[in-house]
């Protein structure tokens, strides 16, 4: 049975069953940024008071909530959530996610027995149950949250499916750190009615995600996941980031093929074929959202590199060379330009250029302007990636922050112009806490910044990857 | 034979891994590229189906009990002659008589001895959430040691092919390394695609295994094929 999850995942009244002193109001916290009505379903006398402090309204029974109820969080006792959850079906709620754990995933009898109870009950009364055993919904926009400390306001890009609910909130606190913000994320749980592909379908048709990404273990049925995630890849790019890889479950069979077909080889496979990309922790899938977000589509793989030194000239080409990706040199018209002005002085302008010489440390930005426009406009080149010097330059940052937005407004300048892809590496040297700030206003910016020349170039080549396949070209 | 009683048959008797003669009547019925190999129960047989095959020729013992055939002294390679070949056949009979007396001989496989050319490898096993998955990779030591193969689940399609070929590490080999012909890709890619469609066709078949396939720079035949089929219908 498929589910609309437009009300449950876009709600308009929420409502917390069991919410308690003892884990500090957890969920009512969490919803305290919705911008719509939470209720509270609470019979223990001694916690009433503490839920009406917060200023929720409290019932005593599901069926006295007023009006319709879009989305519910069951954070009750085991023995009873089967119970609640009939009550819901009744009510005809949008949607119920069950923080509440202790069920199959126990592996002991009376847990399974419970979860086999809510399956019967969430499939006669047509519920769409998220979990049990979950985070449940993040939507930024309208702040129903997963956790106290995520955002919520505006509406973000990057849509999150998690089989954990650790990932799933560190998908929207450290994403959101770094520049990638959440539009709706499921905490999925167990999965036992809504599971990966429902999320998927959603996520596609959902106007606000532009780029989806996904935390998996498991995949129940592997064709529906299959054609869910094809579909899902002709609209907008998929990240996949596959926990649990070890090969130690490969099988002994009677053929080559089949001793070489680890569950890891095979998933990956899939992953590629559906023209989605992998990702392999947690950093490396915000890494790779941020490029696909915020560096501009490209289809070729042949790097311009702007570094301010010798010695990151070298290391930053070994990164773009390592991760699949092209440094070629320039055409003559642009080492014709590169004459005129660039200080080869302890400098050179192969590709990368050493261009800490030639726009002084200072950053002048009509010199910066003009490397650029150079490279923007060589046809050897497809993307571009400079180094920010953070090592040198973080100092002068701190003490006049306006060099920064100098060096900023040329970047700005160049990417408004520019149709190839741009991203900055600002590695966090001996200045972290300077770094960090500076990170902040480069991301504001709506830069794909990032802390290392590996993760720069892994992530733009997974882009590049993402946006050639689209173009049907691998 | 039809390509459900080659199943039958095999069914019947018990087996799940059908013979290599079976196995490429159902990949030949397919369109897949195989180096035909022939029944021969008696020697006139061998020597007449080797002068339609062409010379140089290599005998293969059949018994559905003998799956190491080098072991009981069941192969003879190279075979230039129709007198070689009578030779080779009572020689392969007797010796395996002699090594596995309790084994059915079903007879000797008559096949061409193909000219050496890059091997590779190309195969499908089932993935319990996935189906049939196929495999391509470089063969002998590089597919045993290193593990350079690549994988993609059924139906595959032309891009899916290129990318299996073109994934491997071994990818310079095939494109032509020092001075050695190239491999002819398109062939190859053709050669996937066409065991794809067979797997598809085919839900009976377990494991597929061709190894080797020889390419060519005008070419690909797979020289040896290993089919095993689920035990129930």
């Amino acid at each position: 049975m498929t589910h609309d999850l437009r009300r449950a995942l876009a709600p308009r009244t929420v409502v917390v069953v069991g919410s308690k002193k003892a884990d500090g109001y957890m969920w009512l916290r969490n919803y305290s940024t919705f911008t719509g009505n939470v209720y509270s379903v609470q019979i223990d006398p001694n916690e009433i008071p503490g839920i009406e402090a917060l200023g929720v309204q409290n019932f005593t029974s599901l069926a006295d909530v007023p009006g319709d109820i879009d989305y519910v969080m069951l954070a009750v006792p085991r023995q009873v959530a089967p119970r609640i959850l009939a009550d819901c079906a009744k009510r005809g709620v949008g949607g119920v996610s069950l923080f509440t754990s202790g069920f199959a995933e126990t592996g002991e009898e009376e847990g399974i027995k419970l979860q086999q109870q809510l399956l019967e009950i969430a499939r006669e009364g047509n519920v769409a149950l998220i979990g049990p055993n979950c985070m449940g919904l993040y939507n930024r926009r309208l702040g129903v949250r997963q956790s106290g400390e995520q955002g919520a306001g505006e509406a973000g890009d990057a849509g999150f499916i998690g089989q954990s609910g650790t990932h799933s909130i560190n998908f929207g606190l450290v994403g959101e750190a770094h520049g990638v913000r959440v539009s709706t994320s499921v905490s999925i749980g167990n999965a036992i009615i809504l599971d990966v592909p429902d999320y998927l379908d959603y996520l596609t048709d959902d106007p606000e995600t532009k780029v989806i990404a996904m935390y998996i273990e498991g995949v129940k049925d592997g064709s529906r996941f299959v054609e869910s995630l094809r579909r899902a890849t002709a609209k907008k790019p998929v990240v996949v980031w596959k926990g649990g890889v070890t090969d130690a479950g490969a099988r002994a069979t009677a053929s080559h093929t089949g001793s070489l077909a680890a569950p890891r080889a095979v998933f990956d496979a899939i992953v590629r074929q559906a023209g989605a990309v992998p990702a392999h922790s947690l950093e490396d899938t915000i890494d790779v959202v941020k490029a696909l977000l915020y560096a501009k589509p490209a289809t070729g793989r042949r790097m311009g590199l702007m570094a301010m030194t010798g010695g990151q000239s070298v290391v930053i080409t070994d990164a773009f060379v390592d991760a699949g990706l092209e440094v070629p040199r320039l055409t003559d018209a642009s080492y014709e330009q590169l004459r005129s002005f660039f200080n080869i002085v302890g400098g050179s302008y192969q590709n990368p250029l050493d261009m800490g010489g030639t726009i002084g440390f200072g950053g002048s930005r009509e010199t910066l302007g003009r490397l650029f426009d150079i490279l923007d406009a060589d046809v050897n080149i497809d993307a571009i990636a400079m180094e920010m010097a953070s090592g040198f330059l973080a100092r002068m940052w701190q003490s006049t922050p306006a060099s920064l937005d100098t060096l900023l407004d040329a970047i700005d300048a160049h990417r408004n112009r520019s149709a190839k892809p741009f991203v900055a590496v600002l590695q966090p040297q001996h200045v972290e806490e300077v770094v960090v700030a500076a990170r902040k206003r480069i991301q504001e910016r709506g830069i794909a910044v990032f802390p290392s020349f590996e993760r720069a170039a892994a992530a733009l080549n997974r882009a590049i990857a993402v946006h050639r396949f689209r173009a049907g070209m691998d | 034979m039809a390509p459900s009683s080659i199943v039958e048959r095999a069914r019947a008797e018990g087996r799940t891994i059908l013979t290599e003669i079976e196995a490429k009547q159902l990949l030949e019925q397919a369109g897949v590229p195989v180096s035909p190999a022939r029944l021969a129960t008696t020697k006139d047989a061998a020597i007449a189906a080797a002068s339609e095959l062409g010379f140089p020729i290599v005998l293969k013992i059949v018994s559905p009990q003998i799956t190491h055939k080098t072991d009981v002294g069941g192969v003879a390679l190279g075979l230039a002659s129709a007198g070689d070949v009578g030779a080779a056949f009572d020689r392969i009979i007797a010796s395996a008589k002699e090594h596995a007396p309790a084994a059915t001989i079903e007879g000797v496989a008559v096949q061409r001895m193909e000219k050496a050319g890059t091997e590779v490898i190309i195969g499908m096993t089932k993935d319990a959430q996935f189906g049939p998955v196929l495999m391509f990779g470089l063969g002998g030591v590089l597919v045993e040691v290193l593990k350079d193969v690549a994988f993609r689940v059924v139906p595959i399609n032309e891009r899916d092919a290129r990318q299996m070929v073109e994934e491997i590490k071994g990818y310079p080999i095939l494109q032509g390394y020092r001075g050695q012909a190239p491999a002819d890709l398109g062939k190859l890619h053709d050669l996937l695609l066409r065991v794809s469609s067979f797997v598809e066709e085919h839900p009976e078949i377990a494991e597929l295994d061709l190894n080797p396939v020889f390419a060519y720079s005008d070419g690909a035949i797979a020289v040896d094929a290993r089919v095993v089929i689920e035990g129930k219908a």
